[in-house]
């Protein structure tokens, strides 16, 4: 009997036990109203937890989130994508060439016999005006005395190999420059001729090697060297979050940092290029970069400082110390290892608070931050994987904001009670076309097959209509997006008739034939987005209508890496890129990029194209630069190595008692700046109680 | 009795050593690399990756890995990919937030399961015992989460109170008593879903056990010496039919590695089923191997648990 009793009371109790909690818990209605501090706060619902809260070494884009947040970067780019000073206040360009001098190399007239001589043709050259150096661009010739170089010098074939070398290097000349000039060797043709950097033979100035070690000897002896270098201004008085004064150190540390190898840092490529930085001063210090690299200036926009005196060497032991490790975790001590990481200390408008991994993250607005505190008190990332509970949370008023999925985007565009903020994304959806296959290699088949595809379709019934048509490399929101630039209309009679003049004819069963054999390719994409599993059977029944036979396939995102695209064994992929505002597209573009595991995986060649982009590279100048990025943009688009589709639309779903607070204090709603990042004002940002009307 | 657990002892580690050799085999042979060995990162170059995957020890034969691993791993060094963060300290945090999800499920679905499905037997083919199977088969049927969204729509807006996360968002400085009842209303929802499938079967189980131990003589006998219903029921044939349970119980305790998977994505509970998703799909082995490694050593253990328990429940059994 005691056992019934048992058996049907303690679920019941325990039951009970577990609802009558529901009478203590404040429902949505209590945490708003009640909670006057609420207007204060901003809630964001991400979809995932941050990795690691530090600028050298994070690389997901909500790690970033926070990191943004927490630390200052030297410089940004303004509302305008132009370079504006933070924590550096000034910032100037300006460049030191270095021509070795070749005794003996002859020049447009006579002979080079020694450096001195040169040095006054090249001025006498400048003043008759046979040489075209504006007056305003060099400052200073300089002859540097010859130099004897302790060099290591390796195999072209396996840089494995390697010997030591002794080299007398003869004199040089030093130009020091107002502004970097990329075509400052070329000003000086008229009088060191046109073959001056093709004579260069250094086999005088060593003991003989052999010839395979001779690429890597002429890289460390350049004719020609640029070499840009960028002094920036500190901005004084700035603290850390701790109290700490910043300072020119820190930014030398973070560099450091970021190079040091043990750290593993995903940002080294940016910072490579850089020979030197020399602090002069507490605030000021000198970059000195080894050749033409302009990305290498924005490197900087997107680089949040380290506090030095948290994660310097004697920091670093004292943790150490602290946790106890055994000697071998010491051995492998880095700032990965950190807590750093967990907790980190920045200069920037918000102070780390609190971090509860997969819940949420918790900063504080720093009120001494030197450009004004943030409006809002603290800043909540709240971490809710799943897409119905973000939206549940979010209508509830437990989130301010979240990314809502396209098809959510619908149902809040009807609604007053929510605003949705939307702005094309620096990204981009394309089918690329495998260029080395016979069947591509032609720019006008490509485009052919563009132009059977309704994109506007795809958009509309794909997408629910959050995507844009784009037309070429670069994203949307960059200023080097060219504008003229004609999106391939949809014309699927002109496609046929494109391709018939290539010699592509309907055979008695539809398909289009040439030589015997039918227009026939597989288009395969990544198993997991089912936005590109779509595009697979749009496009398959698009071709299928002008007699192009398609097969498609859906592969494991891993094994679609591993067996198709890297080493581009492929006819055709759905792919996209996310990209950043970057003037260099090297790598995804330029022949050089085309083997297996690089990123013109679609063997993209065009010597015109090549050349834009090196030059693209090595350009300083911000106008010239876009001049050049538009040319290019628009020579891929013609060529058509891919079939650009759309740049989908980001989304952002907002409570819209949320404003802005201009300058003069006026209310006015939310914008985003050219990027389209609406985040860009957010430290103005302000939540009302109450619905305002513009 | 000794010998005999010293011996199952030993051929449990065996098969441990045994399983980490083939956890460890099966989750590098899996295609994929971690992400941080991101090739597709634009600015990324061959040096960059060689470098990371040289520290992840990444090139090292199979052989070795693991023996860096099980090293690592003993003197607590192992660190995750990801962070760079120890690993044991990070899923011993997430097990103590999956800790109390799986403890109130498991009280819910042991509960409620004995008294359901004794009655059920007892009254076999009445209107109770047809309608209990009728939701028992619909509960097993309806996908996990699908209940859950509706449940949570149908909270959120009849009762206005969030049912998603640990706690009440925001209610941080709240008195003691107010956040530990928050946080036992957060209890409520999410194990409840969690066990909706394991009380529908396990009511199942003990309906058909004791269906099977109400036919057997003694209980017969039992009855005919006039004992009352009652007494036969719950202590002459109830105290038989538990025998099968004790094995489930012990089978039980590897889901608290691996059981709400589903349900922490849903309820946004930072457990460590989502840790260890995550990092499958990160592909971060140290901690898929490490919580590998820690749900096979809790099955051992459970299943050792549940032998020795066999033979105090049940005295016909000696273990030799």
């Amino acid at each position: 009997m005691r056992i019934k009793t048992l058996l049907v009371f303690t679920p019941i109790l325990l039951v009970g036990l577990l609802v009558q909690a529901y009478f203590w818990v404040p429902t949505y209605e209590d945490q708003i109203a009640g909670d006057a501090q609420r207007l204060r706060k901003f809630v964001e619902a991400s979809i995932g937890d941050a990795k690691l809260l530090n600028p050298a070494l994070h690389a997901d884009s909500a790690s970033g989130k926070i990191v943004d947040k927490v630390f200052d970067t030297l410089l940004d780019l303004d509302e305008n994508l132009q370079l504006r000073g933070r924590l550096a206040t000034h910032w100037q360009l300006t460049e030191t060439a270095y021509l070795q001098i070749l005794p003996g190399a002859s020049l447009a007239r006579g002979v080079l016999s020694d450096a001195p001589t040169l040095v006054a043709a090249l001025r006498g050259a400048m003043d008759d005006g046979t040489i075209d150096v504006p007056p305003d661009l060099l400052t200073d010739i300089q002859i540097l005395p010859a130099r004897t170089l302790n060099l290591v010098v390796s195999d072209a074939a396996d840089s494995e190999v390697q010997e030591q070398l002794l080299v007398n290097a003869p004199p040089r000349l030093q130009f020091t420059l107002r502004r970097v000039d990329q075509t400052f060797f070329s000003r000086l043709r008229p009088v060191l001729g046109d073959n001056y950097q093709q004579q260069a033979d250094s086999s005088d100035w060593h003991r003989p090697v052999p010839d395979a070690f001779l690429q890597s000897l002429r890289a460390q002896l350049p004719v020609f060297e640029h070499n840009p270098e960028i002094e920036f201004e500190l901005r004084r008085g700035v603290r850390f979050h701790d109290g700490h004064l910043f300072d020119a150190g820190d930014v030398k540390f973070t560099y450091e940092a970021i190079m040091n190898p043990r750290n593993l840092s995903p940002r080294t490529s940016d910072f490579e290029p850089i020979k030197s930085i020399t602090t002069l001063g507490s605030h000021k210090l000198r970059v000195v970069y080894k050749r033409l690299f302009s990305p290498a200036v924005m490197a900087w926009a997107a680089m949040g400082i380290l506090p030095e005196h948290l994660l310097n060497d004697a920091a670093l032991v004292q943790e150490m110390d602290a946790r106890d490790l055994a000697e071998t975790a010491r051995a492998a001590f880095g700032l990965r290892d950190s807590q750093f990481n967990r907790k980190p200390v920045g200069t920037g408008p918000f102070r780390f608070a609190a971090w509860q991994s997969d819940e949420m993250v918790h900063l504080r607005r720093f009120d001494d931050y030197w450009d004004g505190p943030p409006i809002y008190h603290e800043y909540f990332f709240r971490i809710i994987p799943d897409t119905l509970t973000r939206e549940v949370e979010f209508r509830t008023g437990a989130a301010d904001s979240y990314n809502p999925e396209p098809y959510q985007v619908a149902r809040y565009r009807d609604d007053d009670r929510y605003r949705v903020y939307s702005s094309p994304s620096s990204g981009y959806t394309y089918i690329g076309y495998n260029n080395r296959r016979p069947l591509f290699s032609n720019p006008r088949v490509r485009r052919a097959l563009g132009m059977a595809l309704n994109i506007d379709e795809i958009i509309k019934y794909v997408l629910y209509g959050e995507g844009e048509r784009t037309t070429g490399p670069y994203p949307k929101t960059s200023n080097f997006y060219a504008t003229q630039t004609a999106a391939v209309p949809y014309d699927p009679e002109g496609a046929l008739r494109l391709l018939r003049e290539l010699g592509w004819v309907r055979n008695a069963d539809g398909w289009l034939e040439k030589d015997g054999q039918i227009f026939e390719f597989n288009l395969i994409t990544n198993n997991g987005n089912q936005k590109r599993r779509n595009i697979l059977s749009i496009a398959q029944d698009a071709w299928k209508r002008i007699g192009v036979k398609c097969n498609t396939q859906v592969f494991e995102w891993a094994v679609f890496l591993q067996d198709f695209v890297n080493p581009g064994d492929f006819d055709a992929v759905v792919l996209g890129w996310q990209l950043g505002i970057d003037a260099d597209l090297f790598q995804l573009w330029h022949s050089s990029q085309t083997g297996a595991n690089q990123l013109n995986f679609v063997g993209y060649v065009n010597p015109r194209a090549d050349r834009l982009m090196e030059d693209i590279r090595r350009e300083y100048d911000p106008q010239r630069q876009t001049a050049l990025a538009q040319q290019l943009h628009q020579l891929v688009a013609e060529d058509q190595p891919y079939t650009f589709l759309y740049a989908p639309r980001k989304n952002e779903v907002l409570d819209p008692k949320i404003v802005m607070v201009a300058d003069d204090g006026r209310l006015e709603p939310l914008r985003a700046d050219r990027r389209g990042e609406l985040y860009y004002f957010f430290s103005r940002w302000r939540k009302l109680a109450h619905t305002p009307q513009f | 009795m000794g010998a005999y657990l010293l011996r199952n002892l030993c051929q449990r580690l065996v098969l441990l050593i045994i399983v980490s050799f083939l956890v460890h085999a099966l989750v590098h042979l899996a295609p994929g690399e971690p992400a941080e060995v991101d090739p597709n990162n634009p600015r990324f170059k061959p040096e960059d990756v060689a470098k990371i995957r040289a520290a992840f020890h990444l090139d090292e034969p199979l052989h070795v890995q693991y023996a860096l691993w099980i090293r690592d791993l003993l003197n607590g060094e192992l660190k995750s990919f990801k962070d760079g963060q120890p690993v044991l300290p990070k899923i011993w945090e997430r097990f103590l937030n999956s800790l109390p999800l799986f403890v109130c499920a498991t009280l819910i679905v042991w509960t409620l399961s004995f008294p359901t499905g004794i009655h059920a037997a007892v009254r076999r083919g009445s209107n109770y015992d047809r309608t209990t199977t009728f939701i028992a088969y619909a509960l097993i049927s309806v996908p996990g989460f699908f209940l859950s969204y509706l449940v949570i729509l149908w909270v959120v807006n009849t009762f206005g109170v969030p049912v998603i996360g640990m706690r009440t968002f925001g209610a941080e400085n709240a008195s003691l008593w107010f956040r530990s009842m928050d946080s036992l209303w957060h209890l409520v929802v999410p194990s409840l879903m969690l066990a909706v499938a394991g009380v529908a079967i396990l009511s199942r189980y003990v309906r058909s056990q004791m269906l099977e131990v109400i036919g057997q003589d003694y209980v017969r006998t039992a009855r005919a010496k006039g004992l009352d219903s009652d007494a036969v029921i719950y202590s002459h044939a109830l105290r038989n039919a538990l025998l099968p349970f004790v094995t489930m119980f012990g089978l039980m305790l590897p889901e608290l590695i691996s059981g709400a998977v589903i349900i922490e994505q849903i309820f946004a509970w930072p457990g460590i089923g989502r840790l260890s998703f995550d990092a499958i799909l990160a592909r971060d082995y140290p901690v898929v191997l490490t919580v590998t490694l820690i749900a096979a050593v809790i099955t051992l253990a459970g299943t050792f648990l549940s032998d020795i328990l066999y033979a105090v429940v049940d005295p016909r059994i000696r273990l030799s």
